[in-house]
């Protein structure tokens, strides 16, 4: 699936893991395919699934960020989650004990204005200090931002959550009828396994719509950044703060940048979760996002933002696909069985493969400069790959 | 090349009563000398004598007590290291510090100070400027690197070359910064004699091209050899300064190395 967000990516450049990811991810879209075809996987349901698959990934990136980038240890995925989520939902919702009512771009607005008021609060204190302070201050915020959420009622509606919340593209031209005016569509590929698409289908295509715009620019922005000279000030930062300082480079400004940057990924993800499940509640802020973003990136390599993508997608996976268990007779219960699977995947990722699935494997140099440079045209592949790469004497 | 009796008016670095205790231990006490423009200061001192504590008061990573620390006739005292290194003082760690999944291309190119690409907003306002910078200090950095023989390297994982090659990598990365003082902390230390000959004429070569040098270093034989003059550290402060012969045949040097006498 990663190649679909990296066209430029040509077949042939691809290194073993990226290879058997490509082959994976095609065998299990095929999978869905067939699943789809035969109407055993709902069309709108398939499509909710894309689109929190879209939402993981974009939590993962807002990680990525951080910690892949920097080394920042961020704990509170959820809490900035929850603002990007309560942040539009309030300002948006019918329900909204607050304002409420407003254009879902206000909302957008203010949900990470409020992501990055907070994010500067809690890096102003902890940045100049150790890791270790960002990581405790931000197990606290989360905490926190929790605990205002349920019991600040006049505010949030504590732990009722808000309800009564429009659609994204409620109020654009085209886009907010759109589901509405499309027909129903009747697809009979396989005979005798009809697959009907309502309006209830052409909503959920366009919050995948809306998923793919905000994890596409997400992307391309990180992308760009990850192979700058400001993506490496804070490799170099996660490496060795010290050598960094050493070299002229304000280090705490950079990892401010960063943790921002991160941030507001999140709450964008919020944000779209707002629209994409037209309710929130305080368990959305549960310690498990926090989990679950960070397994992503771990998974997928940490520093990586294909890998970042791809552990997005694992986690909805198994977070969604454990739920056709049910129909399975099994001795245990679905939501246990997630996260031993979780588990599982963790121990076997830790013990075979360290570095995550799609760990960054190419030399990050501004593009321009390989191709025009006196650089090799071709930039070192594998660089993580190789151990004891020779030429040592 | 000068000699250590010149007046020091056109000194790049001048610390001046310089102290630092950590509790009731003064790591420096009151340490007072210049580095002249254009010379390999060397900076020798038995175990202990506060040579390290000293270069990290002067690049910034630790805050002295009292005293001044000048870059170029800038007062730097209580700067942050960043903002040292800006007035061009650059420094070099006793343990090489790893890159980890860089290649040394890679690692060479963090060495550029105040490059356009570092400015978030400007990879995406001018994308141009920030490709024009990246490509000239590609070049300087393989230029570099092939002044140093060490281009083969280029490609390879910045973790996976010798210590010594480590060494000549962040001289080498040291120099894309354009220091105006080069702080060496133990250049030589671990490494072995054929590298360390390579080093040794390599800091003379940059000498000579005009960068000025500070270097802590435990190999008498390379630091006799190379720097001029020497300023020697005991406990804190400066037991004297002199020609590397001068420093050689004094009784209050060898007492402090011996021991003896205290």
């Amino acid at each position: 699936m990663s190649a679909l967000t990296d066209p430029k990516g040509a077949i042939a450049e691809l290194t073993r893991p990226e290879g058997w990811v490509l082959g994976v991810s095609v065998a299990f879209l095929l999978f869905l395919l067939a699943a789809l075809l035969t109407g055993a996987l709902g069309p709108t349901y398939f499509l909710f699934l894309v689109g929190l698959a879209g939402m993981y990934a974009l939590l993962s990136f807002g990680l990525n960020a951080q910690w892949g980038f920097t080394g920042l240890i961020n704990f509170s995925v959820a809490a900035f989650f929850g603002i990007g989520a309560y942040g539009s939902a309030l300002m948006t919702a019918s329900g909204s004990p607050i304002a409420g009512g407003y254009n879902p771009l206000v909302g957008l607005v203010v949900a990470l204005v409020v992501a990055l008021v907070l994010a500067l609060l809690i890096g102003i204190p902890t940045l100049r200090l150790r890791a270790d302070y960002l990581a405790i201050a931000s197990l606290g915020l989360a905490e926190v931002m929790r605990l205002i959420v349920l019991n600040e009622r006049w505010l949030t509606n504590g732990s009722a959550g808000v309800r009564g919340i429009p659609g994204f593209f409620k109020g654009w031209p085209v886009l907010s009828t759109f589901p509405e005016t499309m027909p129903g569509i009747r697809l009979e590929v396989i005979p005798g396994s009809p697959v009907i698409l309502e309006t209830a289908f052409w909503r959920a295509s366009l919050n995948v719509l809306l998923v793919l715009a905000f994890a596409g620019a997400v992307y391309f922005v990180l992308r760009r950044a990850h192979r700058s000279p400001w993506g490496r000030v804070l490799r170099t930062i996660r490496s060795d703060e010290d050598l960094a300082r050493a070299l002229g480079k304000d280090t705490y400004s950079f990892k401010m940048q960063s943790f921002v940057l991160g941030s507001l990924i999140m709450a964008l993800a919020g944000v779209f979760y707002t629209h994409l499940n037209l309710y929130v509640g305080p368990g959305d802020l549960d310690p498990i996002t926090t989990f679950y973003a960070w397994v992503a990136v771990i998974l997928g390599g940490s520093g990586s933002n294909r890998g970042a993508l791809f552990g997005g997608i694992v986690i909805v996976t198994i977070r969604e696909g454990t739920r056709f268990l049910n129909d399975v007779a099994l001795p245990i219960d679905p939501a246990p069985l997630r996260l031993l699977l979780i588990g599982i995947v963790i121990v076997a990722v830790m013990r075979y493969r360290p570095q995550g699935i799609l760990p960054p494997q190419r030399e990050l140099i501004w593009p321009s400069a390989v191709d025009g440079g006196g650089a090799p045209e071709t930039p070192d592949s594998g660089v993580r790959e190789r151990k004891g790469g020779g030429g040592d004497e | 090349m000068s000699e250590g009796a010149l007046p020091k008016d056109d000194a790049v670095l001048r610390v001046d009563d310089l102290q630092k205790s950590f509790g009731g231990l003064a790591a420096t006490d009151h340490a007072t000398f210049a580095v002249e423009r254009g010379t390999i200061t060397g900076l020798i001192g038995p175990n202990g004598a506060g040579k390290s504590t000293l270069f990290n008061l002067i690049s910034g990573f630790y805050e002295p007590d009292g005293g001044t620390v000048e870059v170029n006739g800038t007062d730097v005292t209580g700067m942050e290291p960043y903002q040292v290194a800006d007035h061009g003082l650059i420094r070099t760690f006793q343990t090489p510090r790893k890159l980890e999944g860089m290649t040394v291309r890679e690692a060479m190119l963090v060495g550029p100070r105040n490059q356009p690409g570092e400015s978030f907003l400007r990879l995406f306002a001018s994308p141009g400027s920030v490709g024009e910078s990246e490509s000239a200090n590609l070049a300087d950095a393989e230029r570099i690197l092939e002044e140093f023989e060490i281009d083969h390297l280029a490609a390879q994982p910045a973790t996976d070359i010798s210590g010594g090659q480590m060494k000549l990598v962040e001289l080498a990365r040291a120099m894309l910064a354009e220091p105006e003082v080069l702080l060496l902390d133990e250049p030589v230390a671990g490494v072995n004699p054929t590298l360390a000959k390579k080093l040794k004429s390599q800091i003379r070569r940059l000498n000579e091209q005009g960068t000025t040098f500070l270097l802590i270093e435990h190999d008498m034989e390379f630091v006799m050899d190379l720097a001029d003059p020497i300023v020697v550290l005991d406990q804190g402060h400066v037991l004297t300064e002199g020609t590397p012969d001068g420093v050689r045949s004094d009784d209050r040097v060898i007492d402090a190395y011996l021991g003896g006498g205290a």
